[in-house]
């Protein structure tokens, strides 16, 4: 348990410190366009920008990635098993996606509070109030990312380019598949259905409720299904 | 038993086997010479010893612990490889950090007494250093490192003269001083050769040899004359490989060696590691 310690230690600490260059930059470049744009219309109350935790999707997807890509190599190097990087890597992610998550619905609801114009993601979709379950939301949804980025470059990895290509075109067909019977094939009712489970599943209950225990179910297990897959993967994965 | 066990290792890629059913044994306190030709398979077999790759079958022991995804080998082995797996954006003494927690047997006082000698400047990060030096560093790394079996994967690559001398020096007085066994995967076999005890030689993904040097070079000798003299005294002996040049010949033999004919112009000379080496590979081992 030790060397285990030590490992996730590596990981956090070697990933921490960018996530504030992140916020650094993404707040600078908000503010930028922010002047810019109220310079340039004469209009401060309307220059601005919504959901920044977009640009938290596309860290913890480069997270997700590079967690492989770099990281392995150097543990692999000291010697570690791949049990043992598959855990650094799920607590590295677990580590940063809590914080932050943290840091986006904290300054999500406060930019709504204080610049009612701005809506943060889970603002447009379950409202303001809530921290508790927005944090939660947002974390899931960032581990979800890191696992599905996880999972997919270790894929790309494990099967070389060529067969890689073939997969992804094969996940476009499927998904063009499944659109067209629903459009087309599917009895409507089945559709319907499908449908309802799928709102429920993000916690819109019948009525204008809304249950927030089921999109953060829904995300829980999509997360485990995509861990699975990439710890499944990394058990077989060697050193190129 | 103290030794890395290889049992009947096979490892293929699509339709090229560069393993084939290997089997062989590197004894504690002994510094062996893993030779082989270009693509013969000692970094495919050094990755499954380092668990880095895996092998399609057999089976490899560490002090007769399974090396397979076993965290209690981890501190009984390292691995210097050719290829560059330490994270390049750290500064070289945030490694030394790292390697110091990740190993209870990391000697970081000496890792930067080593950087020092070698002039390597621990404030750079990996990607900072030119080949050479990051060689060094992971040279310097494994050096520090009092793990019974170090592995180095041609550790002098991109090192000049003055780093190869200095690296080979340490090299022996860390053999001296700790209890290790050593394996040095090279191509440049001269500059080997005073300091390896064993050698293993493998070609094309099947272990040739396992023998210590002394008896190697004993057993390895050089017949030079007239072809016709030199064919009628190797005609019941262990050649080889051959050379010619107009009726003279040079034939390679491994084996006892026998009386020359009375009156023969026959020459017998000792043979170099290199040149058995050649002539082994040369001819596949059979």
């Amino acid at each position: 348990m030790k060397k285990l310690n030590t490992l996730i230690q590596y990981e956090c600490t070697t990933s921490f410190k960018y996530i504030w260059l992140f916020y650094a930059i993404e707040y600078a470049i908000v503010l930028l366009i922010y002047v810019i744009v109220a310079v340039l219309t004469g209009d401060p109350k309307n220059a601005g920008t919504n959901c920044l935790e977009m640009n938290t999707f596309i860290y913890v997807g480069i997270l997700g990635a590079l967690g492989y890509s770099e990281d392995f190599k150097m543990m692999i190097q000291n010697g570690f098993t791949r049990k043992y990087i598959f855990t650094a890597s799920f607590v590295m992610f677990a580590f940063i996606g809590g914080i932050m998550s943290l840091v986006d619905t904290v300054t999500g609801n406060l930019l709504h509070y204080f610049l009612p114009n701005y809506s943060s993601l889970f603002g447009v979709i379950y409202g303001y109030g809530d921290i508790l379950p927005n944090w939660l939301w947002l974390f899931l949804l960032y581990m979800l990312t890191c696992s599905l980025f996880y999972l997919a470059v270790l894929t790309v990895h494990k099967l070389e380019k060529t067969l890689s290509l073939c997969l992804g075109v094969v996940l476009v067909g499927v998904i063009l598949l499944a659109v067209a019977l629903f459009r087309y094939v599917l009895p409507q009712s089945l559709v319907d259905d499908i449908s309802e489970l799928a709102t429920r599943a993000m916690g819109f209950m019948g009525g204008g409720t809304v249950n927030y225990l089921f999109p953060l179910l829904t995300l829980f297990l999509l997360t485990a299904v995509f861990s699975l897959g990439a710890y499944r993967i990394i058990r077989r994965t060697e050193v190129k | 038993m103290n030794a890395i066990q290889i049992n009947n290792v096979t490892k293929r890629y699509r339709d090229v086997t560069a393993l084939d059913h290997i089997s062989c044994s590197f004894e504690h306190g002994k510094i062996y010479g893993f030779l082989g030709r270009n693509g013969a398979g000692k970094s495919t077999l050094i990755n499954i010893i380092a668990n880095r790759i895996f092998a399609d079958d057999g089976t490899i022991l560490i002090d007769g612990l399974p090396a397979k995804e076993n965290m209690d080998v981890h501190e009984k082995i390292f691995c210097m490889s050719e290829a560059d797996l330490y994270d390049s954006s750290l500064k070289i003494k945030d490694l030394f950090k790292w390697i110091d927690r990740f190993y209870d047997s990391f000697d970081a006082e000496k890792a930067f007494q080593i950087a020092d000698k070698f002039h390597l400047d621990v404030n750079k990060r990996f990607k900072a250093l030119s080949k050479g030096y990051q060689s060094i560093f992971k040279l310097t790394a494994a050096l520090s490192l009092n793990v019974p079996y170090l592995i180095f994967d041609e550790p002098v690559l991109g090192l000049d003269a003055n780093h190869r001398e200095l690296f080979y020096d340490l090299l022996l007085k860390n053999f001296e001083s700790n209890d290790q066994t050593i394996i040095i995967a090279t191509h440049l076999i001269e500059e080997v050769a005073n300091i390896i005890e064993e050698v293993v030689l493998i070609d094309e993904g099947k272990l040739l040899l396992q023998e210590s040097v002394d008896t190697l070079l004993e057993s390895g000798y050089c017949v030079s004359g007239l072809a016709s003299e030199v064919d009628h005294y190797c005609q019941d002996k262990n050649v080889i490989g051959n050379d010619e040049l107009g009726g003279l010949k040079l034939s390679y033999v491994i084996g006892e060696k026998t009386q020359l004919p009375q009156g023969s112009n026959l020459q017998i000379t000792s043979m170099n590691l290199q040149k058995l080496f050649v002539k082994l590979t040369e001819k596949g081992g059979e």
